[in-house]
């Protein structure tokens, strides 16, 4: 310890004095007197202070006082008394002195509590946000994704659907591979609510974006012939003779009475959830054609379909 | 209904001033009070007055066995109604028939049947009834009408935890009985005993029953003692308990023992007592309704201090109770609600609202004024008056006050509070407790359905207070204790059956300081010295000083400076006029310190100057004139105890220029466990032995900067301070208590050193003195 000028040792001091086993040189006393100085003359700040008191204080108060060479102790001990016992007749006396709470604020009772579990829970909230952030970004990323997939798929498999209705219809043909192909004018020509909810989605679809594109085709016929107007009293002929498109507005109102019908037994089977869509469309499939639509094969009669692994997308993995 | 609730509040408080009727004349004239021959009238036919005709009665003796313990409601009742009081044959006055209907209709009384039977078919008994139920001032009177003390030579006793209640309850009590006051019915207190040989109930505090034990091991001077307010747990009366318990069973036929408590916990009490029986009276009380807070406060007091104005700006009629930890705070409040009602008054028509504080050092006249009625409205049809007063914890179940219906607790009071690790006895603000919740609400519903507003969230009131307060045992320092239960025969003080023992670190800091004190021998068994410190109702330390005093030549100075250690602050220094007071007590100021500045106050507020008019004296030099005449008081019934023990008075003369000095070391030979040397050249000073950092108080009068001080008090707040500080040489400690200075049990440090440097030079001094020789 002697000659040692690490920084702590200075501090040190108090126990070190008289009966140093090497005595230190001229030197090193002044050096020490200085630093010793130096020390006492520096004042503490009030907070360097008043932690110092609240640390002092609270070392105490946490240093049990038992100690058997305590003259207090002894008297105890003569009375059968032993470190761990308490007091009183049945020895149901309490083993620490009641705690010293000083309290420095005009704060209610529970604010401190409060503030505490207000500021635990701000913790544990942040912490938990932060981490639920990550996972739930990419299970929702993945969510999206796979909705996608699956509405694609569905799309698909309604227009096999279509396909192989129509074709079952007029009558078995050769085994094919649908191909994806424009609607054919039958399906047009029928009324929506005929045609099966598992894809009158898709059919109605079309026909809209059809409707669409004659009406601007109709529009842009009949702008050219600027300037025009409705007159009620031209006849059939007269239009002609103007070259209106006398069809066209015909079949505009039917399509609109169409579309603008309600179509509840649509609206539920859209409702559903995309899985249960696809997979009624898978059923419907295997069912009325024997046709897998994860094998993308029609498969000749119920019994060649024992060969397609299942019904799900997992079971053609 | 104004009419009736004054004569209400007049009659349910003790305190309530009454016109002094029972004069000389009727304590003297009793006798010749002229109710010749009826028989009913004649007191010699008075089984009660059998004592008092001796010549008369011949075989009383055989009509007082046949009576006692076995009276019955019907009979009493009879002999109540006069119109001869039994116990002193005179007529009962206008007034006490007019206080016994009263009396009769207090809920304790529907259940006097049931006390008898239960008194006198026991010998221990625990009574429970709420404040309000009359407990404190009938069941003594219930149990004199049976048990007829007088005819044995015997009195009964009712102890209370506070000096006035005692004081006020006995003289209550008098005047239901139509006694005067010291004689059938009397009181003992601390300094002031108020009873005459015709005593047969004394209302005394508990400590004064506990002096007594020690010198009457069996309390044999009493047949029946009942242990009032038992669930307030002071430590006198713990102790009482500890030591009735034994004394019960030494006694078992003629000691009767009442245990009597506020709140419904007294399970507690009848397991200690052996499965004692229970009788419970209920409260005369209302419906409370309990607001709480939905956040906990920012600032209690802000708080509060709107709850109050709120109440008032939007209640219905009725005074408020609002519970504070302290004076300065409650002067604070009192003045700051003033101002704030002021500006309601004008500006919103709001009634006028009377502040009134409640705290132990106000002066007995200002407390009476909590009693005034509310004031009327300020104009005839206008909004009501109403008082608030505002309250430190007195107000939760020492006193009754009538009218209070909003109650606002903002859950925090000053507690005693005493560690041994750090030797610190102070008075902190803490947490109250549920049970002392639920007794401040109580007191909204006294005379109607109150409300009571508690400043914090219900979650806290569950969670956050602890169920009972900490019984004052735990939070005491024992010394003194320990030397009265040495002096009452109890040595195994590990063993003793006490309710709720202290950690035995509190016994132990105890047994140690006592030691030193030379009070025990390391055997733990009394010393002389001991056995005569504890003749004084003193702190030990503060008795020995004054024991060994004739050995500095000044027990005199030691004697009035105890007796100004025994009494509340002399100081008076009001918020307006602090210069003006300070600079008043600069005028006594001692450079040397505070001890002996009170002593120059003492010794002034003695001179003739002074007690010419002792009164405007103290008011003109910012001095509590009661305090004076109180520690007056003390000093003369300290002087009779040390002329009793022939302890010798003398003084140094005032001219000796070791006058100041022999007080200081006189001082010393008390005080030296409480000494702190000052830290470097700092301000700070360090607690011997405990090693604690602390300031001087602010109040301090020390004219340098004197190294080593003794102090009276450490004192706990947002810093540690010492307070009451004397200025002392180390040599002094070194010579006078060598036990406690042996520095080889020093922990190293600069008050070692100190020591150290000054045990050298006394070695030499000594030396070279021997030299010359």
């Amino acid at each position: 310890m002697a000659g040692s000028e690490d920084e702590d040792d200075y501090m040190s001091m108090a126990i070190a004095e008289p009966t140093q086993p090497l005595a230190e040189t001229s030197i090193q006393r002044v050096a020490r007197k200085k630093r010793e100085a130096a020390l006492k003359a520096q004042v503490k700040s009030k907070a360097e202070k008043a932690a110092d008191e609240v640390a002092a204080r609270e070392a105490a108060l946490a240093t049990p006082l038992l100690d058997t060479s305590n003259k207090g102790f002894k008297m105890m001990a003569k009375l059968g008394f032993k470190h761990g016992d308490t007091l009183g007749a049945d020895k149901g006396g309490r083993a620490e002195p009641i705690q010293v709470v000083l309290k420095e604020d005009r704060g209610g009772i529970g604010l401190d509590t409060e503030k505490k579990r207000k500021f635990r829970e701000q913790v544990n909230h942040e912490a938990k946000r932060v981490k639920a952030d990550e996972v739930e970004y990419r299970e929702r990323v993945r969510l999206e994704r796979e909705e996608i997939k699956r509405e694609g798929q569905i799309w698909n498999a309604q227009r096999v659907a279509e396909e192989l209705t129509s074709k079952a219809k007029e009558a078995s043909g050769p085994l094919l591979e649908p191909k994806v192909t424009m609607p054919t004018p039958k399906t047009a020509g029928q009324p929506l609510s005929s045609i099966n909810v598992l894809w009158r989605g898709l059919v109605r679809q079309r026909l809209e974006s059809d409707g669409e594109k004659r009406m601007r085709h109709s529009l842009k016929s009949v702008r050219s012939r600027l300037p025009t107007y409705e007159d009620p009293d031209l006849d059939r002929e007269d239009l002609l003779a103007l070259g209106r498109d006398e069809k066209a507005g015909v079949f505009e109102e039917e399509v609109e009475e169409e579309f603008e019908g309600e179509d509840p037994e649509l609206d539920d089977f859209n409702a559903l959830p995309s899985e249960q869509r696809l997979e009624r469309l898978v059923i419907y499939l295997r069912q009325e054609h024997h046709y897998c639509f994860w094998c993308k094969y029609q498969y000749s009669d119920e019994e060649a379909m024992g060969d397609c692994p299942g019904i799900t997308e997992d079971d053609h993995d | 209904m104004a009419n009736r609730e004054r004569e209400d509040s007049d009659d349910g408080n003790p305190r309530a001033k009454r016109p002094k009727i029972e004069g000389e004349a009727n304590g003297k004239t009793r006798a010749q009070n002229g109710f010749g021959g009826d028989a009913a009238n004649d007191p010699s036919k008075n089984p009660y007055l059998q004592h008092r005709y001796p010549q008369a009665t011949g075989g009383g003796g055989r009509l007082d066995n046949s009576m006692r313990h076995k009276t019955t409601t019907k009979a009493t009742e009879a002999l109540e109604n006069g119109p001869n009081n039994p116990f002193t044959g005179s007529k009962f006055s206008q007034r006490y028939m007019g206080i016994l209907q009263t009396r009769r209709d207090l809920p304790v009384h529907a259940q006097r049947d049931q006390f008898l039977d239960k008194y006198q078919k026991n010998q221990i008994l625990v009574f429970v009834g709420e404040t309000g139920s009359g407990k404190t001032t009938q069941i003594p009177q219930f149990v004199l009408y049976d048990d007829l003390p007088h005819l044995n030579g015997k009195m009964v006793a009712c102890t209370q935890p506070r000096r006035v209640a005692a004081m006020s309850v006995a003289q209550r009590v008098a005047q239901e009985m139509d006694v005067t006051l010291g004689e059938e019915v009397g009181y003992s207190i601390r300094f002031e005993d108020k009873t005459g040989p015709n005593t047969m109930l004394k209302y005394m505090t508990d400590g004064m029953l506990l002096r007594e034990a020690m010198s009457d091991n069996n309390l044999s001077r009493y047949s029946t003692i009942i242990l009032d307010e038992a669930h307030e747990r002071t430590l006198a009366t713990d102790i009482l308990m500890g030591l009735l318990k034994e004394v019960v069973l030494r006694r078992p036929n003629d000691l009767k023992l009442i245990i009597m408590s506020a709140t419904l916990d007294a399970n507690k009490f009848q397991k200690y007592f052996h499965n004692a029986p229970l009788l419970a009276v209920p409260g005369r009380t209302h419906p409370v309704e309990i607001f709480y807070t939905p956040e906990p406060e920012r600032d209690y007091v802000e708080a509060a201090l709107r709850t109050v104005l709120q109440i008032h700006a939007i209640e219905p009629a009725g005074d408020i109770l609002l519970f504070m930890t302290g004076e300065e705070e409650i002067e604070d409040a009192c003045r700051k609600i003033r101002l704030e009602v002021e500006e309601m008054v004008r500006e919103s028509d709001a009634g006028p609202l009377t502040v009134y504080p409640l705290y132990g050092s106000l002066p007995p006249q200002q407390q009476q004024k909590i009693f005034d009625p509310a004031p009327p409205p300020n104009s005839h049809g206008g909004r009501p008056g109403r008082k608030c007063i505002i309250s430190t914890n007195i107000a939760e179940t020492s006193l009754t006050i009538d009218g209070i219906v909003y109650v606002v607790d903002p859950g925090f009071s000053k507690q005693k509070v005493y560690n041994p690790r750090i030797r610190v006895e102070s008075l902190l603000v803490s947490p109250i407790s549920a049970a002392s919740a639920q007794q401040r609400a109580g007191r909204a519903g006294r005379t109607r359905p109150g409300k009571c507003f508690r400043l914090y969230t219900e979650k806290a009131f569950k969670e956050e207070l602890i169920p009972q307060t900490y019984p004052e045992i735990l939070r005491s320092n024992l010394s003194s204790t320990v030397l009265e239960l040495k002096k009452l025969g109890i040595d195994d003080l590990v063993h003793f059956d006490l309710m709720d023992p202290p950690a035995p670190e509190t016994l132990m800091r105890a047994l140690e300081e006592l030691n030193y004190l030379a009070c025990l021998d390391d055997e733990g068994d009394l010393t002389q010295l001991g056995r005569l410190a504890s003749d004084f109702p003193l702190d030990p330390a503060l008795a020995v000083m004054l024991i060994v005093a004739p050995d500095f030549y000044c027990s005199n100075e030691m004697l009035s400076l105890t007796a100004l250690l025994s009494v509340p602050t002399l100081f008076v220094r009001p918020a307006a006029q602090r210069k003006r007071a300070d600079d008043m007590k600069n005028l006594f100021a001692h450079t040397d310190g505070d001890h002996l500045t009170m002593l120059n106050v003492y010794h002034a507020f003695k001179s003739d100057e002074a007690q010419a008019n002792p009164k405007q004296w103290c008011h003109d030099h910012f001095l509590s004139h009661r305090a004076l005449t109180q520690a007056d008081n003390v000093r003369m019934q300290l002087k009779r105890i040390m002329e009793k023990n022939e302890i010798e008075l003398m003084s140094t003369p005032f001219e000796d220029k070791r006058y100041y000095e022999n007080i200081r070391r006189a001082l010393v030979a008390g005080f030296f466990m409480q000494v702190a040397k000052r830290d470097g050249n700092g301000k700070t000073y360090m607690t011997v032995k405990d090693h604690q950092s602390v300031l001087l108080h602010p109040s301090t009068v020390l004219g340098h900067d004197s190294e080593w001080v003794i102090y009276q008090e450490f004192v706990l707040t947002s810093k540690n301070y010492i307070r009451t500080v004397t200025a002392i040489k180390p040599e002094w400690l070194l010579e006078l208590a060598p036990t406690y200075f042996d520095l080889s049990t020093f922990k190293d440090g600069e008050i070692k050193r100190s020591l150290l440097r000054t045990a050298n030079k006394l070695k030499s001094k000594e030396f070279a003195t021997k030299g010359r020789k």
